[in-house]
């Protein structure tokens, strides 16, 4: 048994009506939509044409969402509907991200995410969805799809159907007959900043600038692109500034007991507290932060618990915040034993620094939503990020502490031979050809958009350059060296979760 | 099948069974007295909830639709608002408006209990009065009008009727007034001029879902009467294969569905079409034997050929040569349109045969001098292919629609209120209502007593300020009640604010032409018909509605029985019997007698469908809200009637027009000195292309467009609706933009010729270049932070009188998040509430049909340094001006007998045939 929509564009007349009554039947705040209605336009005068799309949840029968979520808030039934519980939902937004579609949002008078789940609870008394029964043109069909008698198995089988985002190998169960492939498509619309009978909401009209000003870049002309003319309100960028400190504060932790262990393997500077102690002491109150900012950023941090005590094993949220303590572990344990012990952590605190820095790439190649986010090059990256966190964490840590020179510049020598692997590794995500459109789109934002001062002032010349300039050119330069290394990490960090959030899903 | 992964399943998903056979659209409706199903909120978890589901009409457009209210058993909250699945017109579905209703019911910004103004009228100081002073004062002085004389000083002023006509009309010719005044010349009255000079009947009623093909210069799969249950059969008609088209200068949604979308220059319809009526007739398309027996052709060719023979070919030859001009070539030159086009669309429609369905109601009809010459000519497609009252064709609205008889009807009064229909207007359908601040102006006479209900005319009517003046001088205006839900510009204007129910607050009887069929649907006060149900018992709905926590809401038939009653406590009048029960001899009328009596009596088959269930008439319908009278009612011209028009050797009913056939030839137009439009014509509009210096900035503006979600100023209360649409930016064609240097979002000036209106600019394809449009939905406005208007969909503005006819209006600020019991009100996020066009309009109404003209001549150009959003200047000098020049067009009454109007043409209430006469 599987439950599907088709939307039947041949029928539907833009009219709304299933917007607001899923608003009624399932008291949908305002500024949020479980269901709505696009219109793009297309053609010029007097071969002009307006299209609708009804969009929504797909109900995937491989759904990111569920796979990203860390607590079982949201799960697929075994009749197919993708279905939530707020009561579980710990708010991370998490879902959001895996959603390529849009589909999801916070839901104000509860801070837990909610979506379309196919009027569930009618479907339990024996009644369709409530948008179904409204549409004035039964243009919306729901049923099984596996009951080839059905109304909607007949249509699948009969007519041409289309998905919204295939590629995305999320297999929708909502398809749509008659629809305009552009109306489904936003890499194939031209940014709008208001429409026909409404205003974009300000966050909105941000991102439409900056990726008008990012697709004028772009060779293909206007007349390829439809013209959006309404579409509801989505909430830009569910993840700020706090996620991004996230990675820059996890860097610098992983990176510190990560040096301390190389440098135990590597036998440089031997015996020096700030491999035996203070690497061990930043890792931890790092990871304390990394920690606090992961609470932080919950839209319900009350129920922080939930990812240990009801976890969904699949969730890099999950497996990442497991791999956090145990790093944590690790990092205690180096604290306490005595330095002669610490040969015996080398291994478990290589694994487990690694993991802690890189599971990142996994958490983050699980939000479908971003292709952006979806390159092989981001695991390499978050290890080559640590090891600049750690080694210029470890060079300041070092020169305020009075460690060895040796241990000051052998760290300095790891953050110089760290800020080339990060230079190289920029060049190869940014510079080289992309995946898809969506992905070369927030490149550009990075490389010639809105984050493009930031990118190559702060991130490359300051971050990259000048910082190893310092260490290496200039004679006590390693401190100040090791400052601009950190602060460029951290706005590359930003520009990267910004820019992989700035390209329209739906 | 398994999923392709194994997922997590949720404890509660573990637990699911599957569902046996098939889902339902909706409960059972044996099970309506109480249904259980889950709390959607606490879903996943099963939280039962018990409700009642009772059956009511919307009140938001004209259409009617069905309404099912979910009424909380345990908190008598409504829930929700699903369709009703037995109505026949809506058919268990609704538009976005539909259970937008919750929105209005449930909104934290809606009067509860009657105000009267303190302070000056229009101050905005207000106390709240009991019920019984308000009655108590508004009888006593219409009874001393009454008995004084002044019969002509008392109007009700209405925008939306509830229960159609005859409820209201029973109450005012038992007060023997004629004043019961309208929102129609605003609307439609150029549409129903030409279709009621073709048959008698002002509205068309087309069959969509059996048509082949579908002519519209309507917007009905977005908008309009009766967009929900027209769009379900336009849409059943074009999956079966009809064809489309649209004709509308601005790309509707409609437009985008159709086959085909013509896009004219404003008000050139009836050249498009009279040019497709001589494709039909050159090309021997049309319908000749339905012709040569239903249209009135032989009466032309007596008046109007006498040279020629009284024949059929004789007509076929005048009518070649009479629309010998409108070639394709002509129609291409005057509308923009392809003659190509036109030709093909001609015999799409010519193939169609007698399956043409077509509808004008307001569009191009209500925007251009003459429009109702564009109606008159769609009509005459129809009458040409046959397709009066055929299966797929265009009815006469009157047959798809069943008015049930109320008790004791009685007889109309002997006045004829100037106000209302002065001389100047003869033909006017129908009260010159939108005249009414310059009559007064002129000394045409006083109100001493002015009702407004769910009527808006501050906002709504063209030169609101006009309105402001006129609403404002309490020696013209002496007192004006305002029966509303909510607040309004013209409800700040008012003495009393009487706050009146929605659609699930009150009765009333509802009957439209929404296909090939006669039904009736009941409008019910759902919260007084649940706490009936449990045993409680009340006089009045407004009662219940306080027993359930809605405040002091009355329902407006109870309000007028009341009024009644109190004008005339005694009988002594001859008014008070009209509002005595039929069941209880001498006591006063109790609302559910009346419906009881029209069920009882007035509607064929009910009382025997009511028997087989076991139940009462009432009880039936209060059960499922509706009723069918009659399916597929089709050819109603052609029964047998005594002292019928014999056609075919056989007394038939044929149509209520003189001559009794279709009026090709209207002798009363050529009778009441136009003789020039006695037949379907082309009347160059009073914005035609030819009067435009385009170089100079002169534009058409269309300010009539409707959207989806909104009605008027009716659905201010629903933020749902407000949500999906809140601006109303001008649209124009990028060509128009280039010229003015300007792209979307920048500010636009239109001046018209009594001031202008400052709007954002819409670039689009979607308008012909040289005409802007702007929808008439958005743009309303309060004066104070906290009250007078809705703030979900009001700007707060500042309204100055800068000299005795000069008004600024200039925004504050737009829509804003505020604090109220409802949390979504502090989750706002738009600020925009549109821009009020129509205050910057002169009236312009037509010489014939009465219809405000709405279409501007516009000079558009970028907005000065010192213009802002919104920004509104008017002058009301020069619109009297306006006003006066207008006013000039007409061709005054007498018309033959000294009448004041033809005795045979339509008018709400007509007055008894004595006060015809212009003495």
């Amino acid at each position: 048994m599987r439950y599907g929509f088709v939307i039947d564009h041949r029928r539907c007349i833009g009219c709304h009506a299933c917007t607001v009554a899923c608003k009624e039947e399932n008291q949908v705040p305002l500024g949020a939509f479980r269901t709505w209605v696009k219109y793009v336009e297309k053609g010029a005068f007097p071969h002009t044409r307006r299209y609708f799309s009804v969009l929504r949840c797909n109900h995937c029968d491989n759904a990111p969402c569920v796979a990203i979520c860390p607590t079982v808030a949201l799960y697929r039934r075994p009749d197919g509907i993708v279905d939530f519980d707020g009561a579980r939902c710990i708010g991370c937004k998490s879902c959001m991200q895996g959603c390529p579609y849009d589909a999801l949002y916070i839901d104000p008078n509860t801070n837990t995410a909610a979506k379309c789940h196919y009027c569930a609870h009618r479907l339990e008394v024996g009644l369709e969805p409530a948008c179904v029964i409204v549409c004035p043109e039964r243009a919306i069909i729901a049923g099984d799809l596996d009951a080839p008698a059905s109304p909607i198995a007949r249509l699948v089988a009969r007519e041409q159907v289309e998905m919204r985002k295939p590629e995305q190998g999320t297999r929708p169960k909502v398809f749509y007959v008659g629809a305009d492939s552009s109306a489904l498509t936003p890499s194939l619309q031209a940014p709008a900043p208001a429409y026909l009978w409404g205003q974009r909401s300000e966050g909105e009209v941000d991102l439409v600038r900056m990726a008008a000003a990012v697709q004028a870049l772009e060779p293909a002309g206007d007349g390829a692109l439809s013209r959006p003319v309404y579409d509801a309100p989505h909430a830009p960028r569910p993840w700020g500034w706090k996620v991004s400190a996230y990675l820059w504060t996890k860097s610098i932790s992983a990176g510190a007991l990560m040096m301390a262990a190389l440098d135990r393997v590597m036998q440089l500077a031997r015996g020096d507290a700030l491999f035996d102690t203070a690497a061990a002491m930043v890792a931890l109150i790092f990871l304390a932060l990394t920690m606090g900012l992961l609470v932080w950023d919950l839209k319900r941090p009350d129920r922080f618990h939930f990812v240990l005590l009801k976890p969904q094993w699949r969730s890099w949220l999950v497996r990442g915040a497991f791999i956090l303590l145990a790093y944590g572990v690790v990092a205690v344990l180096w604290l306490l034993l005595p330095a002669a012990h610490h040969r015996l952590l080398v291994v478990p605190a290589l694994v487990l620094a690694a993991g802690a820095a890189g599971y990142s790439a996994f958490l983050f190649g699980q939000a479908e939503g971003r292709d952006f986010w979806q390159s092989p090059l981001l695991l390499p990256h978050l290890i080559v990020a640590a090891l600049i966190g750690g080694a210029a964490s470890l060079v300041l840590v070092g020169t305020l502490t009075g460690a060895s020179d040796t241990a000051v510049l052998s760290m300095a020598g790891f953050l110089a031979v760290a800020l080339i692997l990060h230079g190289g590794l920029l060049f190869a995500e940014l510079g080289v050809t992309h995946a898809n459109t969506d992905v070369a789109r927030a490149a550009r934002l990075i490389t010639r958009g809105a984050y493009r001062t930031r990118f190559w002032g702060v991130s490359v010349v300051v971050g990259v350059l000048l910082a190893f300039v310092a260490i290496v050119l200039v004679p006590g330069g390693m401190v100040i060296g090791a400052l601009l290394a950190l602060a460029g990490l951290w706005v590359y960090e930003d520009v990267w979760v910004r820019a992989g959030q700035s390209v329209p899903l739906s | 099948m398994t999923p392709p992964v194994p997922e997590p399943l949720h404890p509660v998903a573990r637990e699911l069974s599957e569902p046996d056979g098939g889902l339902a659209a909706y409960p059972p409706a044996a099970r309506w007295d109480d249904w259980e199903e889950y709390d959607p909120v606490a879903w996943p978890r099963k939280v039962k909830r018990r409700y009642s589901l009772i059956p009511t009409i919307c009140f938001n457009c004209e259409a009617a639709c069905g309404l099912l209210a979910y009424v909380d058993q345990t908190t008598l909250k409504i829930q929700k608002f699903e369709g009703n699945p037995v109505h026949p017109g809506s058919r268990g579905r609704n538009c976005a408006k539909g259970p937008a209703t919750l929105n209005q019911v449930q909104d934290a910004e809606r009067i509860l209990y009657p105000l009267r103004r303190t302070g000056a009228r229009g101050a905005g100081q207000w106390q709240r009065v009991t019920w019984d002073e308000v009655l108590d004062d508004i009888a006593g002085r219409i009874r001393k009008a009454l008995v004084e004389g002044r019969q002509k000083e008392v109007m009700y002023h209405l925008g939306r009727p509830g229960h159609e006509l005859v409820y209201l009309q029973r109450v005012f010719h038992a007060w023997g007034i004629d004043g019961h005044n309208s929102h129609t010349n605003v609307c439609s009255a150029s549409a129903r001029a030409g279709y009621a000079f073709w048959h008698g009947m002002d509205r068309p009623s087309p069959d969509h879902a059996n048509a082949r093909f579908i002519l519209l210069l309507s917007s009905h799969l977005e908008t309009g009467h009766y967009f929900n249950p027209h769009a379900q059969r336009i849409i059943e008609a074009k999956m079966r294969g009809a064809k489309v088209a649209v004709i509308d200068s601005r790309l509707s949604n409609t437009a985008s569905m159709a086959d085909y979308w013509l896009s004219p220059w404003p008000g050139t319809e009836a050249a498009i079409l009279l040019a497709m009526a001589r494709v039909l007739v050159r090309e021997r398309l049309y319908d000749r034997a339905f012709v040569e027996k239903w249209v009135n052709w032989d009466e032309y060719l007596r008046e109007e050929r006498p040279d020629l023979p009284v024949t059929f070919d004789a007509f076929h030859t005048a009518l070649e040569e009479l629309y010998d001009q409108y070639t394709p070539e002509f129609a291409e030159r005057e509308s923009g349109v392809a003659a190509a086009t036109i030709v093909e669309v001609a015999r799409a429609i010519g193939a169609a045969g007698g399956a043409l369905a077509t509808h004008i109601w307001r569009n191009t009809a209500a925007g251009n001098l003459g429009g109702w010459q564009v109606a008159r000519a769609l009509e005459w497609l129809v009458v040409l292919m046959g397709a009066v009252s055929t299966p797929g064709g265009t009815a006469p609205s009157a047959w798809n629609k069943t008015i049930p008889a109320p008790p004791m009807m009685p007889p109309p009064g002997k006045v004829w209120s100037e106000l209302l229909m002065p001389k100047e207007y003869p033909l006017a359908f129908f009260e010159m209502s939108f005249l009414l601040p310059h009559f007064l102006r002129e000394g045409r006479g006083k109100l001493a007593m002015y009702f407004t209900r769910v009527y808006n005319p501050v906002w709504t009517n063209p030169d609101g300020m006009s309105w402001i003046e006129m609403l404002t001088d309490e020696a013209k205006v002496e007192r004006h009640a305002c029966l509303t839900p909510v607040w309004s510009e013209t409800a700040w204007f008012a003495d009393y604010v009487l706050p009146m129910g929605h659609a699930s607050e009150r009765h009333d009887l509802m009957s439209q032409e929404t296909h090939a069929a006669r039904w009736i649907g009941f409008r019910q006060p759902v919260l007084r018909v649940a706490l009936e149900k449990r045993g409680k018992t009340f006089d009045l709905t407004w009662q219940a509605h306080e027993a359930a926590g809605l405040g002091q809401v009355w329902e407006e038939d109870e309000f007028w029985i009341e009024l009644s009653w109190r004008i005339d406590p005694d009988g002594a009048l001859g008014i008070r019997k009209y509002f005595e029960s039929p069941y209880r001899a001498g006591e006063k009328l109790r609302i559910e007698e009346l419906y009881r009596w029209m069920f009882e009596h007035s509607v064929p088959g009910l009382p025997e469908a009511a028997r087989a269930e076991g139940l009462t008439p009432l009880a039936y319908m209060r059960k499922y809200g509706a009723f069918l009278v009659e399916d597929n009612v089709y050819r109603t011209h052609e029964q047998p009637e005594a002292n019928g028009v014999v056609v075919d050797g056989v007394a038939r009913r044929g149509f209520p027009t003189p001559s009794r056939k279709l009026e090709f030839f209207s002798k009363t137009l050529k009778d009441w000195k136009w003789p020039e439009q006695a037949v379907p014509g082309y009347i160059r509009s009073h914005v035609h292309w030819s009067q435009l210096d385009r170089a100079r900035g002169e534009m058409v503006l269309l300010p009539t467009f409707r959207l989806p979600t909104l009605i008027h100023t009716r659905s201010g209360n629903a933020k749902w609706l407000y949500e999906i649409s809140h601006s109303n930016p001008l649209w124009l064609h990028p060509e128009d933009a280039d010229r003015l240097g300007i792209g979307t979002g920048d500010l636009l000036k239109v001046a018209t010729a009594i001031g202008f209106f400052v709007d954002k600019a819409w670039v689009t394809e979607s308008i012909r270049p040289g005409v802007v449009a702007c929808s008439h939905h958005l743009g309303r406005w309060r004066l104070t932070e906290t009250a007078g208007g809705e703030r979900w969909s009001t700007a707060l503005v500042d309204l100055t009188r800068e000299g005795a006819s000069s008004w600024r209006m200039r925004q504050v600020h737009g829509v804003r998040p505020f604090a109220s019991d409802d949390p979504d009100s502090e989750r706002i996020w738009w600020e925009e509430a549109g821009v009020h066009q129509n205050l910057t309009f002169p009236v312009q109404p037509d010489p014939i049909s009465g219809q405000h003209c709405w279409h501007q001549k516009v000079t558009v150009t970028r907005a000065g340094a010192d213009d802002r959003y919104g920004d509104i200047v008017v002058d009301t000098e020069k619109s009297f001006e306006v006003y006066r020049q207008w006013l000039a067009l007409t061709r005054p009454a007498p018309g033959p007998g000294g009448l004041r109007r033809p005795l045979w043409l339509p008018r709400a209430f007509k007055p008894d045939a004595s006060a015809y006469r212009l003495d």
